[in-house]
């Protein structure tokens, strides 16, 4: 009697806790499948009240998002300017991560801690200097104003998650390679680096994905020319109405590339955010 | 003389030694520092200047602390701050819980847990733009799927972006959509990570959930906890894209956080000297409680 009761409970928490986590899937992929589907209708029934859920399919959004904004063009701006951004971040991020794993030395905390101010300041603050800034150079709507200006963010990020990365690696290894005959920069090179190249990939892609997403300095700094596609999409929204179907349809076409690395990269990047601080 | 020149050698690798750290660690900062002087420094003598349309062609008037001064008797500025803070504790709270909860549930004995740990991860990697977009189709009140559906469980519409009562909860619907699932998995990281002998020991002592939970869980999750904290107060903080599209700071403002205040102070009505004292006093709260949260953190270690 007494098991078979604790059996009925068992099965009846199982039952909830699945039920929960569903729910909590649901619920966060629902408005996205919701964005994909509006991205295939008609515009007319995108207001349709009832929602129509089985209507015929129509390209007809996309194809208007792909032939009357030059999407190619902006879509290869956001590309590059992420690609190199983060080129650049995890280079410099991954030494001074390097260097804050492998050495001890006073300070070490707070300067580590401050490396985050960057990425604390809003980007409210820099932006109007930074525009002044990039004026004077010449160099607003251009690509390299919206590198360096993400810099102040990628930076910061890869310092933080590469210091946990290379903590997981033993520092055991690279001392063996050293006596062997390694220097440090061998030893970083030939034993630490390889071993720290999944966090690395994980690190880029966040980079990558923070780059892609950015909204604000885009609008600001960027004209004609270096747009990025989060800058696109708004300007589906004019004074006279608001185009659900082509939001949609760009929204789409810019949360692909997001989803597929976020899978791809899932295991590492929630283990990077937290290590860089819950180890010294 | 050998002797001398081994002791300068000597010397020269102690000092490198010394200085090894900096040779990796000062590129990242050196690149942010040139990055950074220049606008940091000009934001500093812009918010001690009055620049406006009509002010910059002629030259642009010093005009002390004017600016700060005039901020804090401006109750729009103040209306901003007690918005932003208003959103940070209340959206910071939600998440903290929903998202323990969350970590909880996940870290059950359950099949598929990485896929579903995958799949709720999306939400938090998607770009602003399309969250704030897409959220204000859905809360749409003639036409979002949010007041359908909960017209057909006998829910009144609700005005979800238009009612100065609403909006703000509305806004903060979106931002624990958005991120708790960033909390669930910090937190589920670290369950995973927790040693199993203390939690034997407590059911053998016959201690109950709700106990272990107290004196045991939370803890152990303290360290994870507070950098939880201090990512979604960083974020937080300065929210602006979302916002920004959900419902620009309105309806009558309540929804104007820092950063969309020092927007429309800034691009337009062009009041750059205004904007930068405005957000000059942002950037200082949020130091200083990025600092406090800093502390426990070291303290934790």
């Amino acid at each position: 009697m007494q098991g078979k009761n604790y059996r009925l409970i068992k099965l009846v928490s199982k039952i909830i806790i699945y039920s929960l986590v569903i729910l909590a899937v649901f619920l966060s992929l629902a408005p996205i499948v919701y964005l994909f589907i509006t991205g295939f209708k008609e515009p007319d029934l995108t207001f349709a009240i009832p929602p129509v859920w089985k209507f015929t399919p129509t390209t007809q959004n996309y194809r208007e998002v792909l032939t009357t904004t030059n999407f190619s063009k902006y879509f290869m701006n956001s590309v590059t300017i992420a690609l190199i951004t983060t080129g650049i971040a995890i280079l410099l991020g991954s030494l001074a991560a390097y260097g804050f794993s492998r050495f001890r030395f006073r300070g070490k905390f707070w300067l580590k801690m401050s490396s985050l101010i960057p990425q604390m300041l809003p980007p409210i603050v820099l932006v109007v200097p930074l525009y002044v800034l990039f004026n004077r150079l010449d160099w607003i709507d251009t690509r390299q104003a919206l590198v360096v200006s993400y810099l102040t963010f990628t930076i910061p990020l890869s310092i933080w998650m590469m210091t946990g990365f290379f903590d997981d690696v033993p520092i055991e290894l690279e001392e063996a390679a050293m006596i062997d005959g390694c220097s440090r920069f061998g030893a970083l090179f030939r034993v630490s680096l390889p071993l720290a190249v999944p966090g690395m990939a994980a690190t880029a892609i966040l980079a990558f994905i923070y780059c892609w997403n950015e909204f604000l300095y885009a609008v600001i700094l960027t004209g004609r020319d270096a747009r990025t596609l989060p800058v696109i999409i708004t300007s589906f929204m004019t004074n006279k109405s608001i185009l659900w179907g082509r939001i949609a349809a760009s929204g789409s076409l810019v949360l692909i590339p997001v989803i597929i690395f976020a899978l791809l990269a899932q295991r590492y990047l929630v283990r990077g955010l937290g290590k860089g601080a819950v180890k010294g | 003389m050998a002797l001398t020149q081994s002791r300068i050698h000597w010397t020269f690798r102690r000092l490198l030694r010394k200085f090894e750290p900096a040779f990796y660690i000062s590129p990242a900062f050196i690149v942010l520092i040139v990055i950074l002087l220049y606008p940091l420094g000009y934001a500093l003598w812009l918010s001690f200047h009055t620049w406006t349309l009509r002010t910059f062609k002629q030259g642009i008037p010093f005009s002390d602390i004017q600016n700060y001064t005039q901020l804090f008797s401006n109750p729009d500025f103040l209306n901003s701050l007690r918005i932003t803070l208003t959103f940070v504790i209340l959206a910071i709270s939600i998440e903290l819980v929903l998202g323990m909860g969350l970590a909880l549930l996940l870290n059950q004995d359950i099949k598929a847990r990485g896929l579903m740990r995958a799949l709720i991860l999306i939400p938090m990697m998607c770009t602003n733009v399309v969250i704030g977009l897409m959220w204000r189709l859905l809360l749409n009140y003639q036409y979002g799927l949010v007041n359908y559906y909960l017209g057909q469980l006998g829910i009144l519409p609700v005005e979800w972006l238009s009612s100065p009562q609403v909006a703000m909860w509305s806004v903060i619907l979106v931002d624990v959509w958005n991120t708790t699932s960033f909390v669930a998995l910090m937190l589920l990281a670290g369950l995973q990570s927790m040693p199993d002998e203390p939690f034997e020991a407590a059911k053998i002592d016959g201690a109950s959930a709700f106990q272990t939970f107290t004196y045991l869980t939370l803890p152990f999750l303290k360290p994870i906890i507070l950098v939880v904290l201090l990512w979604r107060f960083i974020d937080t903080f300065r929210i602006f894209d979302v916002i920004y599209l959900l419902t620009a700071g309105g309806p009558a403002r309540v929804t104007e956080t820092i950063s969309i205040y020092v927007y429309r102070y800034g691009f337009q009505s062009f009041n750059l000297g205004v904007a930068a004292a405005a957000s000059f006093i942002m950037m200082i709260i949020m130091l200083i409680f990025a600092l406090l949260i800093s502390r426990a953190i070291g303290k934790e270690e």
